[in-house]
C-alpha cells in the first residue's frame, strides 16, 4: 500500500518522486478512517518533508453521509471560503490505489479530545473559543446553494426541517426494533415544524470532539462527511445537544460555555438573529439524528461484522438521546409536557 | 425495551476485544453494562410490560412496545388525559432504566 500511495502522490503533485515513511491509523475516526502519512517529496507542489492525513472509508459503511469525492469538494470549498479547515490536497476517487477512495489533506496540530476540551485542558479561554467557533459557523453559513463547486450536494431542500424529519423517520423505520421515545420525538417535531428558511451550507456534525484545539484555542474544524444544505439553526442545535457536553452539562454550548454567549457571538458574526425556539427544534432533531446514527453504527458491528467493541457500545447510546428528547420536549417523570 | 447488543452479547464482544488488545476502557465499560443489566435482571422488563398491559391489555412485550411506538407516531397520545400521562410516565421510566444500565454517569450528570 505504501509504494502505491507514494507513486500516486508523486504523480498527483508533479513530484519527481515521493516516499511514504510512516503510515499510522489515527484515533477517533468513528465513521471514516484517518491515517497519518509522513512523507518526503522531491519536487512538485509538496516539495520536501510533509505530514499529511489520508481520509478514507471505514471497512463497513454507515450508509448515510457523503462519499469521499463529495466530502473533498466540500472541504475544498470551505477552505477556500476561509473556514478553519485542513487544506485538502489531492483526491483519489477510485479504489485502484489503496482499495478504497480517499483524499489527502495537510496534517494540523491539536487534539479533538472532547473531554479535555470540555474540562478546559484544551481550547484556551472559554468565551473566546465559543466566539471563534461561532465565527467559523457564520463563515460556513455564508455559503449558499448557488455555489457552483458544490453542485455535488444536489438540489437544496425547499423546507430543510421537513426534509430532515422525513429522512430520519424513514431511517428509523428501517431499524428492526421499536423506539417509542424516538417516535415521541418525531411526533413532537412534526407538530412543531418551524417555518422554512433559505438553506445554507451546514456542517451537519459541528460539535465538541469534531474540531482540533490546542492550548490557545481552535485549530480547525474536522469531519465534513455530513455537510448538507440546511437551516443554519441545525448546526447550532447540534452543537448544544447534551450528548456533546462530555460531562460538563451546565455548559450548554458544547460543554464549553453558556448558550446565550454562543448565540450572541453567532448573531454578531453572521448578522442573523438566533431564535431559541428554532434552535430547540433542531436540538430535538439532533437527539433524534444521533440516535439513528448510533443504531446504524451498532449495525456495522452486529450486521456488518466489523469487529469493533466501540461500534457495539454505540448501540447502547440511544438512551442518552432519548433522555435529551424527553427533557427538550418538556417530559418529566411526574410532570406534563409543554 | 433494552437496546442491543444485550448484556451477554456485550460480554462476549468485550472478551473478544480484550483478546485483540483493544482499548481496556472500552472493555471495562462493556463488562460494566453487562453486569448492571444482569443485576437488574428481568424486573425492568416486567415493569415495562405491566405498564403496557395497563394501556392495551394482554400481549407479548415486543408486540406491545411496537404498538406503543406506532400509536405515539399516529398521534394517539396527543390529547391531554390519563392515557397520555401514563404514556409519558412510561417513556420516562424506560429511558431512566435503560440509562441506569448503559450509562449511569450520564444520568447523574444530566441531573435526571
Amino acid at each position: 500500500m505504501r509504494a502505491a500511495l507514494a507513486t500516486f502522490l508523486a504523480e498527483a503533485t508533479g513530484a519527481r518522486s515521493a516516499a511514504v515513511k510512516e503510515l499510522r491509523l489515527l484515533p477517533n475516526g468513528a465513521v471514516q478512517e484517518n491515517w497519518l502519512v509522513a512523507s518526503a517529496f522531491e519536487g512538485g507542489t509538496l516539495d520536501g518533508e510533509q505530514r499529511l492525513v489520508l481520509r478514507t472509508n471505514a471497512a463497513t459503511a454507515l450508509g448515510i453521509g457523503l462519499g469521499r469525492t463529495e466530502e473533498f469538494a466540500v472541504q475544498r470549498a470551505v477552505y477556500r471560503a476561509g473556514v478553519a479547515a485542513a487544506e485538502p490536497l489531492v483526491l483519489c476517487a477510485s479504489a485502484a490505489v489503496i482499495g478504497r477512495p480517499f483524499y489527502v489533506m495537510r496534517w494540523l496540530p491539536g487534539e479533538a479530545a472532547g473531554a479535555r476540551i470540555a474540562a478546559g485542558e484544551l481550547g484556551g479561554d472559554r468565551d473566546r473559543l465559543l466566539a471563534r467557533l461561532a465565527a467559523e459557523l457564520a463563515r460556513l453559513h455564508a455559503i449558499r446553494p448557488t455555489f457552483a463547486a458544490l453542485s455535488c450536494l444536489g438540489a437544496p431542500p425547499a423546507d430543510p426541517a421537513r426534509h430532515r424529519l422525513d429522512q430520519q423517520e424513514r431511517l428509523l423505520a428501517e431499524d428492526a426494533d421499536p423506539h417509542p421515545v424516538a417516535a415521541w420525538g418525531i411526533r413532537w417535531l412534526r407538530c412543531h415544524l418551524p417555518r422554512a428558511v433559505p438553506p445554507v451550507l451546514c456542517h451537519g456534525d459541528f460539535r465538541t470532539g469534531n474540531f482540533l484545539a490546542d492550548a490557545e484555542g481552535l485549530v480547525a474544524v474536522l469531519d465534513w462527511e455530513f455537510a448538507a444544505w440546511s437551516d443554519p439553526a441545525e448546526d447550532l442545535g447540534w452543537f448544544c445537544l447534551g450528548c456533546w457536553r462530555f460531562g460538563a452539562d451546565a455548559q450548554e454550548a458544547g460543554g464549553i460555555g453558556r448558550r446565550d454567549v454562543f448565540y450572541r457571538a453567532y448573531a454578531q458574526a453572521s448578522g442573523r438573529s438566533v431564535d431559541p425556539e428554532r434552535v430547540r427544534w433542531w436540538e430535538v432533531m439532533a437527539a433524534l439524528r444521533w440516535l439513528v446514527l448510533a443504531l446504524r453504527q451498532r449495525d456495522r458491528c452486529l450486521i456488518g461484522g466489523e469487529p469493533s467493541l466501540d461500534l457495539a457500545l454505540t448501540g447502547r447510546r440511544p438512551s442518552e438521546c432519548e433522555l435529551e428528547i424527553l427533557k427538550l420536549t418538556g417530559v418529566r417523570g411526574d410532570a406534563r409536557p409543554s | 425495551m433494552r437496546d442491543r447488543p444485550d448484556g451477554p452479547t456485550l460480554a462476549v464482544l468485550a472478551q473478544a476485544a480484550a483478546a485483540r488488545g483493544e482499548d481496556g476502557a472500552l472493555v471495562a465499560r462493556a463488562l460494566a453494562i453487562a453486569e448492571r443489566e444482569a443485576a437488574a435482571g428481568e424486573k425492568p422488563l416486567q415493569s415495562c410490560h405491566a405498564a403496557l398491559v395497563g394501556l392495551y391489555g394482554d400481549g407479548a412485550l415486543a408486540a406491545l412496545l411496537r404498538r406503543f411506538a406506532d400509536d405515539i407516531a399516529a398521534g394517539r397520545f396527543d390529547a391531554p388525559g390519563p392515557a397520555r400521562e401514563a404514556a409519558l410516565r412510561l417513556l420516562w421510566a424506560m429511558t431512566r432504566q435503560k440509562l441506569s444500565e448503559a450509562n449511569p454517569e450520564y444520568l447523574a450528570a444530566a441531573g435526571s
